[in-house]
């Protein structure tokens, strides 16, 4: 061992001039970039049920079905962030703090169009839940499940 | 150490959900009238055909699908409309949690397969409770 110190000691930086594996970025998993992209359509799904209950809904006979809705899709977002976990060093991720406030000029929102974007995220959930881990699996099965529950709900 | 879920086991277990499922709507049934017994018809027909199609993915397997009980407890007294809706989302319930169990096998297509037959059972028990949930077939 004091012979290692000592050879190690002798050396000048010249010595360190090659790659420095200490310094990179470690990649993202498969599970965390396709549960950074889930996030990112969930907090997409939080705004635009905001935009309508802000105002700018023209499905008023629905109207009130939307609190209880939205309030589902922020248990979906922070069950989904929860399971996030980010290398220390790697790229950011989809921040928590991502504003998820309704546009002010945002166009009105209809029945149609959530109930669209239901559907798609059930379908996205779907398609991307075979390649992750089980338990993560399980979980966006879940969140695809509610949202197809929502699309019936708003006359799906 | 933790077994992991095996194709045929997962099946099994959605293929069981159905039976209880079948059996508990002829129960629920019996004390729903107009709109609420023409749905409870609805999703009894639509457990035997999902019984039928389990019943052809296990033997597929090449295993032995396990045969329905000739009778399953319930959860509570069922005696009127309410108890009687009470009974159908309960049954919905559980048949959700059932496929959920396929999405943990690694099998893709019975991944794909249990999640999307998941969300029919979701939606009725959505329909028969008067309220959507947040995360059907998990602990919320």
């Amino acid at each position: 061992m004091p012979l290692l110190f000592a050879t190690a000691g002798c050396r000048s930086s010249d010595a360190f001039a090659g790659p420095d594996p200490l310094s990179g970025r470690p990649p993202l998993s498969h599970d965390v970039v396709t549960l950074q992209a889930i996030i990112k359509a969930e907090e997409a799904l939080v705004t635009l049920y905001k935009t309508a209950i802000a105002g700018h809904f023209a499905g008023a006979p629905q109207a009130s079905v939307l609190g209880p809705l939205l309030a589902q899709h922020e248990q979906h977002l922070a069950r989904l962030r929860a399971r996030l976990v980010i290398p220390s060093g790697a790229s950011s991720p989809a921040s928590p703090s991502a504003s998820t406030a309704p546009a002010p000029s945002a166009a009105p929102v209809t029945t149609a169009t959530l109930r669209a974007a239901e559907d798609a995220s059930a379908t996205s959930l779907v398609q991307q839940l075979a390649t992750v881990q089980p338990s993560l699996a399980q979980l966006f099965a879940s969140i695809a499940a509610s949202d197809a529950t929502h699309a019936a709900v708003l006359g799906g | 150490m933790a077994t992991a879920v095996t194709a045929v086991s997962a099946l099994q277990g959605a293929l069981a959900a159905e039976d209880a499922a079948i059996f508990g709507y002829g129960v629920a049934g019996a004390h729903l009238s107009g709109s609420h017994q023409n749905a409870a018809e609805q999703d009894w027909t639509g457990h035997n055909q999902a019984r039928d199609t389990l019943t052809a993915m296990i033997t597929a397997r090449g295993a032995v699908p396990a045969p329905a009980q000739a009778a399953y407890k319930l959860p509570f007294r069922v005696h009127d409309e309410a108890s009687a809706m009470e009974l159908a989302a309960y049954l919905e319930d559980g048949v959700a949690r059932a496929y959920l169990g396929l999405v943990a096998v690694t099998d893709k297509q019975l991944r794909t397969f249990g999640a999307t037959a998941m969300q029919g059972p979701a939606q009725r028990a959505a329909y028969w409770r008067g309220s959507t949930q947040a995360f059907p077939g998990l602990v919320s």
